[in-house]
């Protein structure tokens, strides 16, 4: 039952219903934990795919998409949801039993197998899925330089990927660090055919939900100037 | 670890507005009526092997829901169907055709193996009051329950659900089951969706139903043979009946089976099987063919319906709530008329040769997603794969989505060789392959002749019209 480094509050997902639209908001990972990866794996490995690891050890994507949170030797890594256990409730069902909306949502197998994982898709759709929420199967393979619907090729009817994949969060990072992973996920993982259940959900993929979030427009969003009336500036005030 | 893992998964609770979208509503009045055939196209030429006809599509006003008003539809010669195209293997085929609608269009010869410019695909649109004659010969072996219908850009879903659509028989001289004695009927099958005034409803673009159709294909919830609903169709007791059932729907796929009595499949897309199969039921995904005798086993004066059973075809982001309800399509009766001897049914129907795949030109895997075929939407300037008259290609068709795929390649008759790596039991020649969910087709196609660019796409419609589509061309 140990869990070791203390990251057991890693991706706790707070929720509130609010007249209908949908708040998450995710706590940042914890301080890196590996060893430089160059240095570990030696010399042979893409850097771009060996950071693309690290970053999936350190945001725990094996918590959800199997396997285990930090470990890539375990059995199931990144091949997604293996049973029933692994899947999310989302709605009111989630708390009272029974309640409607009730969508189950499942996390995908991450890894390049054809047709079960994300083998079809290239390297920049999943990018474009990691920045902006896009569900890589229904968003072309392009460059995307908008966040309005329908401008910049952003989709007009955009398809999200499913709650609680924690992209608004993780859309933060830099280009070079979400290149990286898909990096990791498409040259740096075996195949292996596992196939998920399509998660459910409102007829819009989920579009609406974003939008109408005030504080997590779709797209990349600058954070507010440091330091805000919460952090400390350099002078220590 | 399990107990500490779940505790760690956040449960979201989400209030969502409320989920009025799946509400569905299934009217449907019974009637009487007999199944009637399409009127059969008249031939105005009097030179044998010459088939000449005339085709028009015009705005017209006619009666689709029993006892319902006159609504404003779009209709070949008037009719919904329209008029049915009878003709014979060998026949030079010309059609002179009027296109009176206010858009342009085009008249898709679905299967129909011709020419490139006959094809009536989308680069050959015909504009508003002009007219065109199509011009193709029926080859050897190419006898079949073909269809045709619009395929303009980006309008063939709206076209088509307005009324335009009709068959094309094609005859074969020594058909085993005519020589048999058994009657042949033509099944059109299609569904439509009315507003309270009895008219073709469609959503407002900017309305959830709108993205569902645009997901789902859009489904009516009215179904129609040959334009009726629960139609009749009498059959005494020994008598065995063909019938050929096409899938005229935009979404619509049906899982045909009849109560009381298995199903004898003979054909598929394009013309009849090696051999009759005998099934439980018999899936038609859009566009689609299949032909099947059924025969008159049942208690006289007991009808039996021919029943629509409920199929997972959808996303479940869009799956409408009642697709797991059997819906009925029309009534077998069973008259109390003297029977008659059953006809022989015959256990060889033609040689079906299988394709020479020892020389492969190309292999190419085609990805159909949401949308979209290898990650692209359809540009009518581009070329999308590029091969030459005389090729055998096999090509592996990839659904990487959550939803079916129905794959329709014009101009060319393939054969599938594998559905998800189990090899294809019945050798038939298809011009459509519905793809499930997650999974590949595997098929083989050789294009013997007829250069110029065809279409491959989703014959989903709305998929169809959102730009899910390539072109191939032939040098």
């Amino acid at each position: 039952m140990t869990h070791g480094r203390g990251k057991s509050a890693y991706a706790m997902l707070a929720v509130v219903a609010i007249s209908g639209t949908m708040l998450v908001a995710a706590r940042a990972a914890t301080p890196a934990i590996a060893s430089s990866p160059t240095e570990r794996d030696g010399i042979a490995a893409d850097p771009a795919v060996l950071l693309g690891r690290y970053l999936v050890i350190t945001h725990a994507c094996g918590g959800c998409h199997g396997g285990n949170e930090e470990d890539p030797s375990a059995p199931g890594w990144l091949v997604g949801e293996r049973a029933p256990d692994q899947q999310f409730l989302i709605g009111p069902c989630a708390v009272t039993p029974g309640a409607q909306p009730c969508f189950h949502t499942h996390p995908r197998n991450l890894t390049p197998d054809n047709e079960t994982g994300l083998g079809r898709f290239t390297e920049r759709q999943i990018f474009n899925a990691l920045r902006y929420g896009l569900r890589p199967e229904d968003t072309p393979d392009v460059k995307i330089t908008s966040n309005t619907p329908g401008e910049g090729n952003y989709p007009l009817h955009p398809h999200m990927l499913a709650p609680p994949m924690p992209w608004p969060s993780w859309r933060h990072m830099p280009d070079n660090e979400l290149r990286a992973i898909a990096a990791y996920l498409k040259r740096g993982l075996k195949p292996v055919t596992n196939k998920v259940p399509e998660s459910e959900g409102p007829p819009d993929f989920w579009a609406s939900e974003y939008q109408e979030m005030p504080q997590l427009k779709m797209g990349p969003l600058q954070p507010a100037p440091f330091p805000t009336v919460n952090e400390r500036g350099p002078g220590g005030k | 670890m399990q107990t500490l893992e779940r505790a760690r998964r956040a449960w979201i609770a989400l209030a969502l507005p409320a989920m009025g979208w799946f509400a569905s509503t299934r009217p449907r009045e019974a009637t009487p009526e007999v199944l009637r055939q399409p009127p059969v196209l008249r031939n105005t030429s009097s030179v044998p092997g010459i088939v000449e006809v005339t085709l028009t599509a015009a705005p017209a006003r006619l009666r689709l829901l029993p006892g319902g008003p006159l609504v404003n539809v779009y209709a070949y010669n008037g009719s919904i169907p329209g008029p049915t195209i009878d003709v014979r293997e060998g026949d030079s085929v010309i059609i002179h055709f009027r296109n009176q609608l206010p858009e342009p269009t085009t008249v898709h010869w679905h299967g129909v193996h011709l020419p490139a410019d006959a094809d009536g695909s989308p680069l050959y649109p015909i504009a508003a009051g002009t007219a065109h004659d199509y011009r193709f010969r029926l080859g050897a072996g190419s006898a079949g329950t073909y269809w045709y219908h619009p395929h303009p850009d980006r309008r063939s879903g709206f076209q088509i659900a307005m009324g335009l659509f009709g068959g094309l028989i094609v005859r074969a001289p020594n058909d085993p089951l005519a020589a048999a004695g058994i009657p042949d009927k033509l099944l059109i099958l299609s569904d439509n969706r009315f507003d309270s005034t009895g008219a073709v409803a469609f959503p407002d673009p900017k309305s959830i139903q709108a993205s569902i159709d645009v997901e789902n294909g859009r489904e009516g919830n009215v179904l129609f043979v040959n334009g009726q609903v629960m139609p009749t169709i009498p059959i005494r007791r020994g008598e065995v009946q063909r019938w050929r059932v096409v899938n005229a729907s935009a979404g619509r796929v049906y899982r045909l089976a009849l109560a009381g009595q298995r199903l004898v499949q003979v054909g598929t897309d394009g013309g009849l099987f090696e051999h009759p199969v005998d099934v439980p039921d018999v899936m038609v995904a859009n566009s689609e063919r299949v032909e099947f005798l059924i025969r008159g086993t049942g208690e006289p004066e007991h009808g039996a319906a021919l029943e629509d059973l409920p199929y997972d075809r959808y996303m479940p982001q869009t799956r409408p709530a009642d697709w797991d309800k059997t819906r009925e399509l029309l009534t077998l009766h069973y008259t109390d008329e003297p029977s008659v001897r059953p006809p022989e049914i015959p256990s060889v129907l033609r040689p079906i040769p299988a394709f020479d795949t020892t020389h492969v030109a190309a292999h190419r895997v085609i990805v159909m997603s949401q949308g979209m075929i290898d990650g692209r939407q359809m540009d009518m300037q581009r070329v999308d794969i590029r091969s030459h008259v005389g090729a055998t290609e096999i090509w592996t068709i990839q659904n990487v989505v959550g939803m079916d795929h129905p794959f329709h390649l014009h101009g060319f008759h393939f054969q599938i060789l594998d559905r998800g790596g189990v090899p294809e039991p019945i050798r038939g020649w298809k011009d459509t392959g519905n793809v499930p969910k997650h999974s590949s087709i595997r098929i083989a196609v050789r294009f013997d002749d007829y250069p110029g660019k065809w279409m491959y796409h989703c014959h989903i419609l709305e998929h169809e019209d959102e730009g899910m589509m390539g072109i191939l061309q032939l040098r």
